[in-house]
């Protein structure tokens, strides 16, 4: 069983997962229904995950982040790890549900664009740059979690705006339940991602420098979700907006660490 | 099969007949014995809600049985007129689907509501204690909870609140995840107002406020709601402090605009705010709703809610008795198997 055949699998279960919650909703039903079936189709869904990036990390005998589809695969399986991790601790309901069809999207385009390309010349391997980068991916998995949550919390906001809430303003948590565990998430990822980048500066010093894009791209990155989680630490803005920074944040991450590594190129 | 139910419910008799022949819950036990001898049943339960009396058995001859259950109810409540117009009756299958009915709630004045099911607990518990029930009625009282929690947990039959008080609660619960921790301030003492407040306070609400121009009343239902009172001209600098706002005051203008809510939004660091204008003419300019972290309902939209949750309700009924059919089916094939 290669990797590629395993996130196929992975995606079928994320897929899974997404319709068994489409058919919840649209039955109308209380949020406890089929909860369990669903995150145990996620669940099986992310240990084969786990089991393409381990095949994939023994195939090139070190972390699997050396091209842009390891990359995808390994932000998808962290925002999978982060809904494991506060899905059931906040019981937040739904929360899968918005989570999985996010996950196949960044999987499927993964498998299907040319983006799964060997390097010629394999960079010179080093634990201190695998970690950092490690460490990077798994704050990007915070983060489009907090995408997530941001987006859900939009959604029960126009509900609730609209003075004619439908079925999904009983599925989904009270906004400011939302708008707690997305401060939260974003500040946890914007941790580990200063964590990543120091260890980043440190693994450069000793295996030499990093292709400006990417120091560049990380810089941007680093200073725009710095600024989101400031504006929230100063109260300059919540709820709504600081729903709609993360969301633009996270999107603008993966749009621009594409246009990044192909500059770096 | 040998099940019979006779009763009356909100359908069937005006709730002067109905408070007639209630049991005390008190005496139910006692009451369920007396009624195997008066009707000779071999096995006997009753149901006894505000909204209904029923009495369950399992007899050799149900339709003697059912007319001695008939007289046993006037007997027992010492009824001198006849009651019988306002009865019904079910013998065998249709029994066990009028109890999985009632259980489901979807015979209930309230459509879907689930206080029903801890009542016929309460009673089930009542007739066991007292040794008036067997195999037969064990069986069915017992797939009458499975059937009822299954039905509430794969179809939307209480789904959505089909009261305005309830709306709002609703509303206030999908907007803070915990209504312990915030603080609710009504604004005039009316029906409706009281109502709500006492709805969010079922509900744990953390601390109420009241005032009203009337300051005696205003401290009347502080008291009743474990709240305390604040005087008429305090409530614009108490209003930073509150999470949930219920209003329903005779002013004849808007008395929370956009220019008074805007300061004191800020004061609320982006916490959010839950208006409930029940006042005719309204209380609260419209445009409140447009803020930010602002969430404002009148007394349409939250009679609007109700109606439409009513609807859906309503909707799922098929879908509920089609569940309920093949439960039937299943319940009736074991009691003709057990000759029962």
């Amino acid at each position: 069983m290669n990797e590629r055949f395993c996130l196929w699998l992975a995606v079928g279960f994320y897929v899974t997962a997404s319709a068994l919650t489409a058919r919840r909703l649209q039955r109308g039903l209380a949020a406890g229904t089929l909860h369990h079936v669903n995150v145990a189709v996620v669940v099986a869904g992310f240990l084969l995950h786990t089991l393409a990036l381990v095949l994939r990390g023994q195939h090139l005998h070190r972390c699997p982040v050396t091209n842009l589809f390891e990359v995808q695969v390994f932000i998808a399986w962290s925002a999978i790890l982060f809904y494991l991790l506060i899905g059931p601790s906040y019981r937040v309901s739904f929360l899968g549900a918005f989570t999985a069809p996010l996950v196949v999207a960044v999987l499927v385009t993964a498998l299907l664009a040319p983006i799964d390309i060997v390097a010629k010349a394999p960079k010179k391997h080093s634990a201190w740059v695998e970690t950092h980068a490690a460490i990077g991916i798994v704050a990007c998995g915070a983060l489009a979690l907090a995408c997530v949550v941001g987006l859900m919390y939009l959604v029960q906001e126009r509900q609730l705006k609209s003075r004619r809430p439908g079925r999904l303003l009983l599925l989904l948590p009270a906004v400011d339940q939302l708008d707690v565990i997305g401060f939260r998430l974003l500040a946890v990822g914007f941790a580990l991602l200063t964590i990543g980048m120091v260890g980043g500066v440190v693994a450069h010093r000793i295996v030499g420098a990093c292709p400006w894009p990417k120091t560049a791209w990380t810089l941007v990155v680093w200073c725009l979700y710095g600024a989101l989680l400031g504006g929230r630490v100063m109260d300059v803005w919540g709820g709504r907006k600081a729903a709609l920074g993360v969301i633009v944040a996270f999107i603008f991450t993966l749009a621009s660490y594409w246009g990044a590594t192909w500059l770096a190129k | 099969m040998n099940l019979v139910v006779v009763g009356l419910n909100h359908r069937s008799a005006p709730v002067g007949v109905r408070e007639r022949l209630a049991f005390p819950k008190a005496s139910l036990g006692e009451a369920t014995c007396m009624l195997l001898g008066a009707a000779q049943l071999k096995e006997a339960a009753i149901i006894s809600t505000c909204n209904r009396v029923e009495l369950y058995g399992l007899a050799a001859d149900t339709a003697a049985a059912a007319t001695g259950m008939r007289r046993y109810l006037h007997d027992y409540h010492k009824v001198a007129g006849s009651l019988d117009p306002h009865f019904y009756e079910f013998r065998g299958r249709d029994c066990i689907t009028h109890l999985f009915e009632v259980g489901a709630g979807l015979d209930s004045m309230v459509l879907g509501e689930t206080e029903i099911l801890g009542q016929i607990k309460d009673a089930y518990a009542a007739a066991q204690q007292a040794g008036a029930t067997g195999p037969a009625l064990n069986r069915l009282f017992q797939k009458s909870f499975a059937a009822a929690k299954h039905i509430r947990s794969h179809t939307a039959i209480t789904q959505g609140s089909t009261s305005v008080a309830n709306v709002a609660v609703e509303l206030a619960e999908h907007i803070f995840r915990d209504l312990r921790a915030s603080t609710v301030m009504v604004i005039g003492t009316g029906a409706m107002s009281e109502a709500t407040a006492k709805a969010l306070r079922s509900r744990g609400a953390g601390t109420i406020l009241v005032c009203g121009r009337d300051r005696e009343r205003a401290a009347a239902l502080a008291s009743q709601l474990g709240g305390q009172p604040i005087h008429y001209d305090d409530w614009p600098a108490e209003f930073h402090k509150v999470d949930i706002v219920i209003s329903a005051t005779a002013a004849p203008h808007p008395i929370v605009t956009p220019v008074k809510l805007g300061p004191l939004m800020k004061l609320r660091h982006h916490r959010p705010l839950f208006l409930i204008d029940i006042g005719v003419p309204r209380d609260i300019d419209q445009a409140c709703g447009d803020m930010e972290n602002v969430f404002l309902y009148n007394m349409d939209n939250l009679q609007q809610i109700a109606q439409e949750n009513l609807a859906a309700r309503e909707r799922e009924i098929t879908v509920c008795r089609t569940m309920i059919a093949e439960r039937v089916d299943t319940l009736a094939k074991w009691f003709e198997e057990h000759s029962l």
